[in-house]
C-alpha cells in the first residue's frame, strides 16, 4: 500500500520536473527567438555601449546552447537573475507576494463555498421547479460572464455610487471583499451547476431509492445520502479548478491593484522584466502543482473508493 | 459481424433542402445561437456599414457625453470617440482572434489526442503526460507570458491563444478516441489491412465530428473572454485600438463621472460569450437528443 503510494508520489514529482523544464525552456526559447536579449533587458533609449555590457555581463555574446546550459543550472539553484526593475533577487521578491495572492484566493474558496454549496443543493434537489429554472438561467448566463466585466460592476455599484467598500490595494477586511467576490463569481456559476446535476445524480442511484422505500424522509435523503456524493465530487472541481482560479486572480488584483502574483506578473511584463516573469511562472507552476498533489490525498482519504485506484 | 464497416457519419454535398430539414430539426437552443452568432460575424465582417461615425475620430469637444438617441448613442469616451461605432469594430478583433485561436488549437488539440489514443505503447504515456500537464496550468499566465514576447498584432494574439487552448481539446479527443478505436467498424478495417492513418481519416475523425463541434463552441467562448482578458491586462491589442477589452481598460479611469463608457463594451462581451456558450450547449442537446435516438 505505503509502497504504491510512494510510487504514485514519484510520478507526480516527475511531472513536476518536467512542468518546470518546458516551461524554464519555453522562456528561454521565447526571449532569445524574439530578437537580441540584451535589447530587450536594456530597454528603450539605451546607448550601444550599455547594450554591449548587459550582453556580456549576462552571457549572450556565448553560443546558445552554453548559454543554455548556464540558465539552466542557474534555474536548478533558483536563481533567476535580479529583477531590473529593483534590483532584488528576482525569486525572493516574488515569492514576498505569494501570501497575498494565496489569502485572495483562499477566501475566495470560501467565499464559493458558502454561497455555491446552498443554490447547487436547492437547485438539484427539484429541478424541475419553476422558479429554479429561473435561476438556474442566471447561473449560466454568470457563467458566461467574464471576472473583469463583474469587477467593474461591482466596483461601479458598491464604490462609486453606494461608497460602501473601498475598491483599491490590500488595507484591510473592508477592502478584502470586492475582490474576493469578484474571484469568487468566476467559479461559483461552474461549482452550483455541477453540485446541482450531482444532487440529481445521486436521486436516481439504487442506494438513494432503497433509502426512500425503507422510508427516509427527505432532509434525511438529502443530507444522508445525496449530499456526501454530490460534494465530493463537487471539491473535486475546486481542486481541478485551481489553475483556472488563479487565471482569475490575475486579473482579479490588477482591477483591485491587489498586491500578488497577478499584479506583479503584469507590471513585469509591462517593463520587460523577465528575471521576475521567470521566477513568477515558476513559482505559479509549483503552486498548481502542490495544491493538486494535496487535492489528491485529500479525496483519497475522503473517498474510500479512490483508496484502492492508483495515483 | 454485421455490416458496420461503413462510418458512422457520411459527409453529404450541401444543399439547402437538407440544410433546412436539419436547421428545423434542431433544438431551440441551437437555432437561436446559431443564427445569432451568424449575424454577429455579418458585423463583424462588414462592419463599416455599421459605424455611426468613424470609431478612430477623437473630438476632444465632444468628450465624455452621456448616451443620447440624437448624439452617441452609448456616449463617448474620454477622447471624444463614439463608444457604439468602437464596439462594433471591436468584433472583428474578438470574434476574429477567438476563431484563429479555436482553429489552431483544435488542430493540435486533435493531433495530440488522436496520436495519444492511437499509440499504445510509450508514446501514449508520454502525451497523456503532456495533456495531463497542459491542462492543469493556468492559461492566461502561458498566455500573457508569451504575448510579452512575441508581440500584440492580431496574428499574434490568435497564435498565442491558439497555442494555450489546446489541452483540453487533446483531452476530450483522446479520451473518445481510446472508446472509438475499439469499435467494430474500426478492429474490422484494421484486419483488412486499412492504414492507420486512412482509418483515422475515414473513421475517427467523422465520428469525433460532433463532440469536437460542442467543445470548439466553448474553447470558442473561453477564448473571447481570454482576448478580452489581455487587452484589458494592457497586454493584448495595442493602447486604443477599438477592441472590448481595451475599452473596458480606458473605462476604468472614469468610472465616476463616465460609467457608461463600461456597459457599451461589457454588453457586447456578455452577449457574444453567452451565444457561444448556448450554442455549445445546443450542439450538445442535438448529439444526445441522436444518441437516444440511435439507441431506441
Amino acid at each position: 500500500m505505503l509502497n504504491r503510494r510512494g510510487k504514485a508520489l514519484w510520478s507526480r514529482i516527475i511531472q513536476l520536473l518536467i512542468l518546470l523544464w518546458s516551461v524554464s525552456t519555453v522562456l528561454f526559447l521565447l526571449l532569445r527567438l524574439s530578437g537580441d536579449p540584451a535589447l530587450i533587458l536594456a530597454g528603450e533609449g539605451a546607448t550601444p555601449e550599455i547594450i554591449e555590457a548587459i550582453r556580456i555581463a549576462n552571457g549572450f555574446d556565448k553560443p546558445l546552447i552554453t548559454q543554455y546550459f548556464v540558465f539552466i543550472r542557474d534555474v536548478i539553484n533558483l536563481d533567476f537573475g535580479n529583477s531590473l526593475v529593483n534590483s532584488q533577487p528576482a525569486l525572493s521578491f516574488v515569492l514576498q507576494y505569494l501570501p497575498s495572492t494565496l489569502k485572495l484566493t483562499f477566501l475566495a474558496i470560501v467565499f464559493n463555498t458558502i454561497v455555491a454549496i446552498p443554490a447547487g443543493i436547492w437547485l438539484g434537489a427539484k429541478p424541475n421547479q419553476r422558479k429554479r429554472r429561473v435561476l438556474s438561467t442566471i447561473v449560466s448566463v454568470a457563467q458566461g460572464t467574464p471576472s473583469y466585466v463583474i469587477g467593474l460592476v461591482l466596483i461601479q455599484i458598491f464604490a462609486v455610487w453606494l461608497g460602501w467598500l473601498p475598491s483599491i490595494a490590500n488595507t484591510g477586511p473592508g477592502a478584502w471583499i470586492l475582490p474576493t467576490a469578484t474571484l469568487a463569481f468566476a467559479l461559483a456559476p461552474n461549482l452550483i451547476r455541477v453540485l446541482a446535476a450531482n444532487v440529481e445524480d445521486t436521486t436516481r442511484q439504487d442506494y438513494y431509492r432503497t433509502a426512500k422505500a425503507n422510508g427516509a424522509n427527505p432532509t434525511e435523503l438529502l443530507i444522508k445520502h445525496s449530499l456526501p456524493n454530490a460534494l465530493l465530487s463537487a471539491t473535486s472541481l475546486l481542486g481541478a479548478q485551481f489553475a483556472f482560479l488563479l487565471s482569475g486572480a490575475l486579473i482579479t488584483e490588477f482591477i483591485f491593484a491587489w498586491p500578488g502574483l497577478g499584479l506583479i506578473l503584469v507590471q513585469s511584463i509591462t517593463n520587460l522584466d523577465f528575471p521576475t516573469v521567470q521566477a513568477t511562472v515558476f513559482v505559479v507552476a509549483c503552486l498548481v502543482f502542490f495544491v493538486n498533489l494535496v487535492m489528491d490525498q485529500v479525496f483519497r482519504l475522503a473517498d474510500p473508493r479512490l483508496r484502492k485506484s492508483q495515483l | 459481424m454485421s455490416a458496420e464497416a461503413k462510418p458512422t457519419e457520411v459527409v453529404m454535398p450541401f444543399s439547402r433542402k437538407k440544410f433546412a430539414k436539419k436547421y428545423n430539426r434542431s433544438p431551440l437552443t441551437l437555432r437561436i445561437s446559431s443564427t445569432f452568432l451568424g449575424l454577429l460575424f455579418i458585423v463583424a465582417i462588414f462592419q463599416p456599414l455599421f459605424y455611426r461615425v468613424d470609431p478612430f475620430l477623437a473630438d476632444l469637444g465632444l468628450r465624455l457625453q452621456s448616451p443620447s438617441l440624437g448624439g452617441a448613442w452609448l456616449g463617448t469616451d474620454g477622447l471624444g470617440q463614439d463608444v457604439f461605432s468602437r464596439v462594433i469594430a471591436g468584433f472583428r478583433w474578438s470574434l476574429g482572434i477567438a476563431s484563429v485561436g479555436t482553429i489552431l488549437g483544435g488542430f493540435i488539440g486533435i493531433t495530440l489526442g488522436i496520436s495519444a489514443a492511437w499509440n499504445r505503447n510509450r508514446v501514449r504515456i508520454v502525451l497523456s503526460r503532456i495533456i495531463d500537464i497542459g491542462i492543469s496550468f493556468p492559461y492566461l499566465i502561458i498566455a500573457v507570458t508569451i504575448v510579452s514576447v512575441v508581440g500584440r498584432g492580431f496574428w499574434a494574439l490568435g497564435l498565442t491563444l491558439g497555442l494555450v487552448c489546446w489541452p483540453t481539446i487533446a483531452r476530450v479527443v483522446y479520451a473518445e478516441t481510446l472508446t472509438l478505436r475499439e469499435r467494430e467498424y474500426v478492429t474490422a478495417a484494421r484486419l483488412f489491412g486499412v492504414t492507420a492513418f486512412r482509418s483515422i481519416f475515414t473513421h475517427i475523425l467523422p465520428a469525433l465530428r460532433p463532440t469536437l463541434q460542442v467543445i470548439a463552441a466553448f474553447v470558442f467562448a473561453d477564448l473571447l473572454i481570454a482576448e478580452s482578458g489581455l487587452s484589458f491586462l494592457g497586454l493584448g491589442a495595442p493602447l486604443g485600438t477599438p477592441t472590448w477589452g481595451n475599452m473596458l481598460n480606458e473605462s476604468r479611469t472614469y468610472l465616476a463621472t463616465a460609467p457608461w463608457m463600461m456597459l457599451g463594451p461589457a454588453v457586447a462581451i456578455v452577449l457574444t460569450i453567452f451565444t457561444a456558450n448556448l450554442l455549445g450547449e445546443g450542439l450538445n442537446a442535438r448529439e444526445q437528443a441522436r444518441s437516444t435516438r440511435v439507441s431506441q
